[in-house]
């Protein structure tokens, strides 16, 4: 860096006169701009501060999506399906018919019943007077509840006890299988119907594992406590939200290390620090300004914005020191590093902002959310970075140490660059193609396993080992249940919910799901009616239909549960339980769905689909795939672009853009290969990778152009560019993999998820730039043609 | 366990599946009563109400017009072609070739293939009509009986005309809404003769396989019209039809005339078989009632069981064993001619409606669960 005018960037000096006006600006109203800095930072630092965790389920939702529309509109109706915990109070030794075991159980359903938040009128246990058993006399029914009348403990009544829990309906519902645990079941209200509040998971959850796991499993050290349902999950991944504090301190403290070690300067190390979190307050303090909190994908964008603002705070640390070392003095070292740097920085960092902004057209408002936060913060990094930083820099300077760091180019270092340089050599480039190629290869032909949606069991936002998942699997195992349900919406006109047809028109549709493979039962009013007519002809199965008689049926249906009878009765669900939540599954299910409908809807009957957390995932789905495409061509669209606009040469955009496509490709055969689909936390991924990914391109590009342009051959070239940018565009890799990484450990799975591609598309697009960029130099730039060109022009 | 699905022996069954899948347009539902059973691999795994051998086959029925086969005792499973798909609650072979299958809608079906195809011999409608026609003549029979009774008489005769009105008020309400009525058990005894009975006192019968039924309620004395719930023959040639309310009618020719019989119970009785002895009899019902007669129903005997499940069917077996089956996966069997049983609940409790004995001293059954086997006393099979 020898030559302060000529350094990076003169190139795009299109209007000549702007430099020295923003210049200006900025320096000579040193003291009132960082003042300024100062409010507006106390002032959004004061917001981000406050800003609050939300894991809002809408927002995780494709909303526009027909599944979605028809689910929300008719959510009225389906509410108490779908919102409930179960909580299974299991014993360690011996079975559940032990005074001890109904005391404590007896405790955690008064407790339950306490909570704010529970449908007191639907909860259900053993001890609740709604769990009873029936059986059939010559006078009609008996029954009664399954606690007996009088139960003291004694062995007696714990035998009359299980007696009536023998006879009742609710061994695999309620009772478990092998007689070892029992559930507590709550439904819950979305809004509490007296102070019209909104159920708060968070403190939902907390209490759960308050008042009831933790309280009574050190009570009753023979019990074990697992809870499922939607509000416990959404509860932990709130809890998951808070872990993260832990991981951004780390990422600071590893990054402060590193840009240490690569500045050997305290101001050029903490300076760079200091206003990248100041970049990360403000675009926090703004999000709360307009109203966002922070949702579990939100709340990793201040790591991207962190780590950009790092990775480009280094360039300007690096520039000072080379100015500072020609002698300089702290404030003109300064102005030339702005000068030099203020259009490349801007440049770069506006793709990485574009490449964010593809986001927006993903129908999922989370990605959007993601995007906006993205794009802000991206935003805030140029103020802070080429504005804030340099200001603060122009008054304390590089130290001594960091410019005779800069100045101490060894030959060792020299020697690395030298060898490294050989990448762009005649005899090299062949090779390193031909490894890309079989990489690509490798790439498509893995990629083909690529699936879209979430393929692990249980919950997938969690870790498969998460203590929610292990509770899940645990009710999985022991009771008839499945945690994948679609819903399909039966809607008729008004009080027509219960004709002989709609029942018919269900039951066929369930029949032909339950023959659709990936389906493992289902239920609907249909199941009810026919069950109950047998009960009321004295249990026989030989009376196991849908009576064509409707008076038989609406006594069939008198009891059924809320959930499949809407107010109106024009709205009955038909829940259908799969095997898994895989993309396929859901798509021959949803096909299966829509085929029927087709056929079948009339003036009596119309199916809707779709809602359940399968309902919602296939929805998901359909807009992820639809959106894939879109969003690639979308990113790799603009980032060409601005590439061409910049260079002026479809040649330059090949040797850029190529090895960003061959890390996509890699990334998505990684994806296959270890199990992660495309799904709302991955897509993301790619447009972040490639939008930042192009900024290592850009430095090495424009470096070897320039070269190119003084004459230099090909290898001299792209040795002068390692000399002069290769340090910083490898700090820049490792600074943008360290503020991913530290995700992987995120109890949340699909943060890990995002960490691990990141941090494969960060550090793999370093590489690509720096070893496949120079190949592809070799073959496609006509260094003769590019001087000819440029003296031309001149 | 294993089982095998032939489209080509389905021929029906598949072609109306794929023909109303490939369907462009929307169009309502076709009654139960006009589509065909779905051919499936989940009928052996379904609710099935009745099992029962054709030679060496052996035939099961069930929900949503299942009829399955199998040639391998059990093992595996042929669905056969049934032009319904509603419950079907009973099966009976009067031969090797030819089977009846009755159950929900009224419906009588009919195969002359060991079961492979069936063909709807009766619906519902036609069955109702049948059983009011008779009730006319018996109005006309009555009205004429009124007009030449003495008027000490007369009064009685007026109430008895008075409830036939109104049963027959009551079928013409039930028609109006459709078949509503299912037949709940079969009997023939060979190819051309047999039995249907089922809700309300139904009960018809053939003597030329089903070509032509004659409405046979009026043989039995049943003015309530009481469910009948099921029929069985027992060894020395009487048939017995057992239902609802306790009650047992008797033949001694071959069907003919019905005598009503004094029952030792009021509750519901859902089977009667024969135990191998000739008038010997046993009939059981709600809640484990189990009753058994030598003198073809004339006196009663209660037989303890201690079991208090519903029972549903029973079966003799070759070596003189006599095995009932019943709701909650009770399985009671008796070595002793049916004087006392040793009762097992299977642990799944699943409802169990019916046995048939297979190789060596094992048992198939079949209900809720679908098909199972068990040993002789109704443990699972080691």
């Amino acid at each position: 860096m020898s030559n302060p005018m000529h350094d990076r960037g003169e190139h795009y000096l299109t209007t000549p006169k702007a430099e020295p006006f923003l210049e200006r600006l900025i320096f000579n109203n040193r003291a009132l701009i960082l003042v300024g800095f100062l409010i507006l930072t106390l002032f959004l630092g004061y917001n981000a501060v406050k800003i609050q965790p939300d894991a809002s389920f809408e927002r995780m939702i494709p909303l526009e999506h027909p599944f979605i529309v028809n689910m929300l509109e008719h959510r009225d109706d389906l509410d108490n399906l779908g919102n409930f915990v179960r909580i299974a109070v299991a014993v360690e030794d011996g079975d559940i018919f032990t005074a001890e075991y109904m005391e404590t159980l007896k405790q955690i359903t008064d407790e339950v019943f306490y909570l704010s938040g529970v449908d007191r009128s639907g909860l259900k246990s053993l001890w609740t007077s709604n769990v009873r058993w029936v059986e059939v006399t010559e006078q009609g029914f008996q029954g009664g509840t399954v606690i007996p009348d009088g139960y003291d403990g004694s062995r007696e009544s714990l035998e009359a006890l299980r007696q009536n829990v023998l006879r009742s309906p609710e061994v695999g519902r309620l009772i478990s299988d092998n007689f070892r645990s029992t559930i507590v079941y709550a439904p819950l209200y979305e809004k509490n119907p007296e102070t019209g509040e909104a159920l708060d998971y968070g403190e939902f959850s907390r209490q759960l594992e308050e008042k009831i796991r933790d309280k009574y499993q050190a009570q009753n050290p023979e019990i074990s406590i697992h809870v499922v349902g939607f509000a416990k999950k959404v509860g932990d991944l709130i809890e998951g939200i808070a872990s993260i504090a832990w991981f951004a301190g780390i990422t600071i403290l590893l990054t402060t290390l590193l840009l240490f070690w690569y500045s050997r300067c305290i101001a050029g190390t903490l300076v760079p620090v200091f206003t990248s979190i100041v970049a990360v307050f403000l675009q926090l303090g703004t999000l709360r300004l307009l109203g966002y909190g922070l949702d579990p994908y939100s709340v990793l964008v201040p790591f991207l914005v962190f780590a950009i603002g790092i990775s480009h705070g280094v360039q300007i640390v690096n520039a000072m020191a080379v100015e500072a070392a020609k002698g300089f003095d702290a404030v003109t070292a300064a102005r030339l590093a702005f000068r030099a740097l203020y259009i490349p920085g801007m440049l770069a960092l506006i793709s990485d902002a574009f490449g964010f902004l593809t986001l927006v057209f993903i129908e999922i408002d989370v990605i959007r959310d993601l995007a906006i936060a993205a794009g802000l913060g991206v935003a805030f990094v140029i103020l802070t970075n080429l504005v804030l930083h340099v200001l603060i820099m122009s008054y304390i300077g590089i130290s001594k140490g960091g410019v005779k760091h800069v100045q101490n180019h060894g030959e060792k270092q020299d020697r690395k660059w030298r060898v490294m340089s050989y990448f762009s050599h005649p005899g090299v480039a062949p090779i390193s193609l031909l490894i890309a190629v079989i990489g690509l290869g490798l790439g498509l032909y893995y990629k083909q396993d690529l699936k879209v949606g979430d393929l692990d069991e249980g919950a997938p936002e969690l870790r498969a080992d998460s203590r929610y998942n292990l509770d899940n699997s645990y009710i999985i195992n022991n009771y008839s249940t499945s945690a994948d349900v679609l819903v399909v919406m039966v809607k008729t006109q008004e009080e027509q919910c219960t004709q002989y047809n709609v029942l018919r028109a269900m039951d066929r549709l369930q029949w032909e799901l339950q023959n659709t493979p990936g389906v493992q039962s289902s239920a609907s009013l249909a199941d009810v009616s026919k069950m109950v007519t047998k009960a009321l002809n004295e249990g026989s199965w030989k009376w196991f239909e849908i009576s064509r008689n409707q008076t038989i049926i609406n006594a069939s249906i008198r009891e059924a549960p809320a959930g499949l009878i809407n107010t109106t009765c024009d709205l009955t669900p038909v829940l259908v339980f799969l095997e898994d939540h895989k993309a396929e599954t859901l798509q021959t299910v949803v096909d299966r769905v829509e085929e029927f409908s087709n056929n079948y809807s009339n003036e009596e009957h119309t199916f809707l689909l779709a809602a359940g957390n399968a309902g919602i995932e296939a929805a998901t789905n359909e807009v992820i795939s639809n959106a894939k495409n879109l969003m690639l061509m979308l990113v790799y669209g603009v980032v060409s672009l601005l590439c061409f606009l910049t260079f002026r040469s479809i040649r330059a955009v090949a040797c850029i853009v190529i090895p960003l496509g061959l890390t996509s490709i890699l990334c998505e055969a990684i994806m296959a290969v270890s199990g992660i689909g495309i799904k709302v936390a991955t897509l993301p991924v790619i447009a972040l990778g490639v939008g930042i990914g192009v900024d290592y391109g850009i430095y090495i590009y424009s470096k070897l152009e320039k070269f190119l342009l003084e004459g230099k051959t090909l290898q001299d070239a792209y040795y002068e560019t390692l000399r002069s940018t290769g340090k910083a565009v490898i700090f820049t890799g490792v600074t943008l993999g360290l503020g991913v990484v530290t995700w992987i450990f995120s109890p949340i799975k699909f943060q890990a998820d995002m960490g691990f591609l990141l941090f494969f598309m960060f550090l793999w697009n370093m590489v690509g730039a720096i070893w496949l960029l120079p190949a592809l130099a070799r073959f496609l730039l006509r260094p003769d043609k590019m001087l000819a060109k440029a003296r031309a022009s001149k | 366990m294993a089982n095998r699905f032939m489209c080509e022996t389905l021929g029906t069954a598949c072609m109306g599946v794929s023909m109303a899948l490939a369907a462009p347009a929307a169009f309502a539902l076709p009654d139960i009563l006009e589509t065909p059973a779905r051919a499936t691999l989940l009928a052996p795994e379904s609710l099935l109400n009745d099992a029962t051998r054709a030679g060496e086959r052996i035939i099961a029925v069930g929900e949503r017009g299942h009829i399955i086969f199998s040639d391998d005792e059990g093992e595996t499973w042929v669905q056969g072609a049934v032009p319904v798909a509603l419950t079907l609650n009973s099966v009976d072979f009067g031969t090797e070739q030819h089977g009846w299958a009755v159950g929900h809608s009224g419906v009588v079906l009919h195969s002359s293939d060991g079961g492979e195809n069936w063909t709807l011999q009766l619906n519902g409608i036609q069955a109702s009509e049948l059983a009011m026609e008779s009730k006319e003549e018996q109005i006309a029979a009555m009205e004429e009986q009124i007009d030449q009774a003495p008027d000490d008489e007369k009064a009685d005769l007026e109430w008895a005309l008075d409830d036939l009105l109104f049963t027959l008020e009551n079928m013409q309400a039930d028609l109006d809404v459709g078949p509503v009525n299912p037949f709940l058990d079969v009997w023939f005894e060979d190819d051309s003769h047999g039995f249907v009975v089922g809700a309300y006192g139904m009960i018809l019968r053939t003597q030329d396989g089903g070509e032509t039924w004659q409405d046979w309620a009026p043989k039995l004395d049943n003015p309530q019209s009481f469910h009948l719930n099921s029929i069985g023959q027992v060894t020395g040639g009487g048939l017995v039809v057992v239902g609802e309310a306790g009650q047992i009618h008797v033949s001694v020719d071959g069907g003919d005339s019905w005598e009503r019989r004094e029952s030792p119970y009021t509750g519901s009785l859902f089977g009667v078989m024969g135990t191998g002895q000739v008038n010997e009899v046993i009939a059981f019902g709600l809640r484990g009632n189990t009753f058994r007669s030598t003198d073809l129903g004339r006196s009663w005997t209660v037989v303890p069981n201690e079991g208090g499940a519903t029972l549903n069917n029973g079966v003799v077996a070759d070596d003189g064993r006599i095995t009932l089956v019943g709701n909650g996966g009770a399985v009671l069997m008796s070595t002793n001619g049916g004087e006392s049983f040793r009762v097992h609940f299977r642990n799944d409790r699943e409802g169990l409606m019916a046995v048939v004995p297979v190789s060596g001293t094992n048992l198939l059954l079949v209900g809720e669960g679908g098909v199972k086997f068990a040993d002789a006393r109704g443990r699972n099979p080691n």
